[in-house]
């Protein structure tokens, strides 16, 4: 028998494993088996990050021995230089296209065939998402081929029908296009599949309820479904813009390299010409450092307005 | 104990490790005999990687004491060049590198080499066994902004003009008329004309060498003697001019990305192709018409002037038993029978004198006669063009005046501003 709260508290502690809190030995224990991690995300992430923000006032090649300060020239020049301008304004339009292509499109769709269709689900998700398992070389390379505009196979088709295919190529705005789609390719499977399994989550009893009482679907979904997913599709946003930026370095490079002048760079991939190609590491660093600043804004926009609203509801 | 146990895991991982390093130290100490070098080529397997292995392999069985290890490394000399600096930046350098015409500059001036005037006067106490073999004109091309000569030409290309035959007997084309630039727009614009295809693609990679070509064929310079840029003269403008006309005026020149200009060619949509001789095989395994080639076209009373692309081999061991064996193979890569290896497996053409002469590559060229006129390109062909500064940006603003003229820029003015923005950081 138990006869006090202290026993009470003695048994319930001795059944609950070892007290490894209490003892000072034990409380390095935690570190220790977070240490592996720290010091992976330290050497990978945390320590690049800082070295590249050091090197953001300098002008290196990468390899002489001495680097030249420089102040904040490069980040002057990030903002002030006409090629920089356009490269920032095309990775908005980059955005722009993304969000519509690679999240507001497959959240749709993903809406359509949790609540509109009733067979088929299974085969839907594994045909979206076999291009995920391509690399995107090869998707850049196939698209290329299919849309040249000369002698790809959609511009031999489409002259049967008196039509052309434009020259992408030439233009930024249209290369801006074709790249976008050549990602959506790879990431819509996936994106769609996040949104679906979000959807799947919501509770049947509410969505059963309301069926009960004979509200409409759509009402269902707007003031039901989408803001009990709401945390998925954040996740979802915020991945698209922070991933699809670096997935469209591929096609660019493969295709276009940036071209027509620039007109199909973006901060990622004209951060890499200006570090690797040009070895201007000064100019590359200060461009790295601008696209982290805007990295970081948008998760500060996500823990603020999803993970935060969260612990409100809790 | 938790921590004991932990303790105990961490010092058996420990001692794994420990035994492993102890393992790998005796092989090394094992192996002092053998010395291994390493080899760095931008060669893919389906660039003549193969023979690259092939070489690699034959040298290490018949030299005991040496053993070279070959390593790809992808994205050509560019991407040469970047994992170049990162083992610069780790301390464990290749020992035999192939260094692209357009990096002469930078490599010299931010790596640590031994020019091969230096090997051969330290390991074969002659200053010219080696260079010998050479043409004073072909070592040129690997010579830096000083007049050092940085390494020895391994790989050489020129430009060439390919033609579709069937498609210009068809629309009565004689070939005689495409060797002057004023020629292939008229051809062009025939063949625009009568069938609605393009005549014409001139490569446009990420480097301006063809169209550099072209400049030099209109007796421009792309960099004066005092090593100022200097294309934005009448003669380059006119040669810009031409190719802009043909691209926007005419609408018989595509502009498009290499890849897919390549793809227009092979799959019979443009009459002719501008672009490097490596090709060649490409060419040949993928078309279904007659295609041949012929002598890069000149502007009408000018001299042809070609530059020369490819790569040399640079020494960049810094360990002289390394450096050694490195230039034992080096000397190996340059004996007939390796080179011709080498050449028939990517489309270059041999740098040496006694290989360009030899009775096995001349009859190598009667079988592919479309590299034939490429090698007689080789007597009116100059180096690449590397700025002694900035070379590098220097490329990219010619690349960027490119862009800008084939999307409709005035031609004179654009030039001049490339040229003013190279000068200035010269």
């Amino acid at each position: 028998m138990l006869n006090n709260n202290s026993q009470i508290e003695k048994a319930v502690n001795s059944r609950s494993g070892p007290r490894v809190s209490r003892k000072p030995r034990g409380r390095l224990l935690p570190f220790l088996y977070l240490l592996p991690s720290a010091l992976l995300l330290l050497v990978f992430m945390i320590v690049p990050i800082g070295y590249t923000f050091y090197l953001s006032f300098f002008n290196w090649n990468l390899i002489a021995p001495t680097k030249q300060f420089v102040g904040l020239a490069n980040y002057v020049n990030v903002f002030t230089d006409p090629t920089n301008q356009k490269v920032i304004l095309n990775t908005l339009v980059y955005i722009v296209l993304l969000v519509i292509l690679n999240f507001i499109i497959p959240y749709f769709i993903s809406l359509i065939v949790n609540f509109f269709i009733g067979k088929m689900k299974g085969p839907y998700k594994i045909l979206f998402f076999i291009p995920s398992l391509f690399s995107l070389v090869v998707g850049a390379m196939l698209f290329s081929w299919i849309l040249n505009p000369v002698s790809g196979p959609l511009a031999l088709f489409l002259r049967d029908f008196g039509m052309k295919v434009p020259q992408w190529t030439n233009s930024g705005a249209m290369a801006i296009v074709v790249i976008c789609l050549i990602t959506n390719w790879k990431v819509f499977g996936y994106n769609f599949i996040l949104l679906l399994t979000g959807l799947g989550a919501v509770p049947r009893n509410i969505l059963d309820a309301a069926t009960l009482d004979g509200i409409p679907k759509w009402r269902v979904i707007w003031n039901i479904v989408l803001p009990l997913n709401k945390g998925v599709a954040i996740y979802v946003f915020i991945l698209t813009i922070v991933q699809g930026l670096q997935y469209v370095f591929t096609p660019i490079n493969v295709i276009t390299q940036g071209g027509p002048y620039y007109g199909s760079s973006n901060l990622l991939y004209h951060t890499y010409l200006n570090a690797f190609v040009l070895y201007k590491t000064g100019n590359a660093s200060a461009l790295a450092t601008v696209t982290f600043v805007i990295f970081l804004i948008l998760l500060f926009i996500e823990i603020k307005f999803v993970e935060g609203r969260k612990q409100d509801a809790d | 104990m938790t921590i004991s146990h932990g303790l105990k895991r961490v010092i058996g991982l420990l001692s794994i490790v420990g035994v492993a390093l102890l393992f790998a130290g005796c092989s090394k100490s094992a192996a002092t005999k053998t010395t291994h070098i390493t080899y760095w080529h931008v060669n893919a397997e389906t660039q003549g990687g193969a023979s690259v292995n092939k070489l690699v392999k034959e040298f290490n069985k018949t030299h005991k004491h040496i053993k070279v290890t070959a390593k790809y490394n992808p994205n050509m000399y560019q991407g040469l060049m970047q994992n170049l600096q990162s083992a610069q930046a780790s301390g464990k350098v290749p020992d035999i590198v192939q260094v692209g015409w357009a990096f002469t500059n930078y490599f010299s001036d931010n790596f640590k080499y031994m020019t091969p005037t230096d090997a051969a006067q330290k390991f074969d106490k002659s200053k010219s066994a080696i260079t010998n073999n050479f043409s004073t004109q072909s070592l040129s091309f690997a010579k830096n902004a000083k007049g050092k000569l940085v390494g020895l030409p391994y790989s050489l290309s020129t430009p060439i003009l390919f033609t579709n035959d069937s498609m210009l007997a068809k629309y009565g084309i004689k070939k005689s008329s495409l060797s002057t630039w004023e020629g292939v727009q008229a051809a062009a614009k025939t063949i625009k004309q009568k069938s609605g295809n393009y005549g014409v693609y001139i490569q446009e990679p990420a480097d301006t060498w063809a169209q550099q070509a072209m400049m030099l064929s209109n007796g421009a310079q792309i960099k004066n003697s005092a090593g100022k840029a200097a294309f934005a003269s009448a003669q380059g403008v006119k040669a810009y001019q031409l190719y802009q006309d043909m691209v926007l005026k005419d609408k018989t020149a595509i502009h498009t990305p290499w890849a897919q200009g390549m793809d227009d060619f092979t799959n019979g949509k443009v009459a002719m192709a501008f672009t490097t001789v490596a090709q060649a095989s490409h060419i040949k395994q993928s078309v279904s018409f007659k295609a041949s080639s012929q002598i890069a076209p000149t502007f009408k009373g000018n001299k042809l002037t070609v530059p020369v692309g490819g790569s040399m081999l640079a020494l960049t061991s810094q360990d002289s038993a390394k450096q050694k064996a490195a230039w034992t193979f080096e000397k190996w890569l340059y004996k007939n029978d390796s080179l011709l290896t080498w050449d028939k497996g990517t489309g270059y053409l041999p740098p040496t004198k006694t290989a360009l002469d030899s009775a096995q590559f001349k009859k190598y060229l009667a079988a592919n006669p479309m590299i034939k006129p490429a090698t007689q390109e080789l007597t009116n062909a100059v180096p690449w063009t590397s700025f002694p500064k900035n070379g590098l940006d220097a490329e990219q603003d010619m690349i960027d005046a490119r862009d800008k003229i084939l999307t409709g820029s005035n031609v004179a003015q654009t030039l001049k501003a490339a040229q003013e923005k190279i000068n200035a950081q010269q």
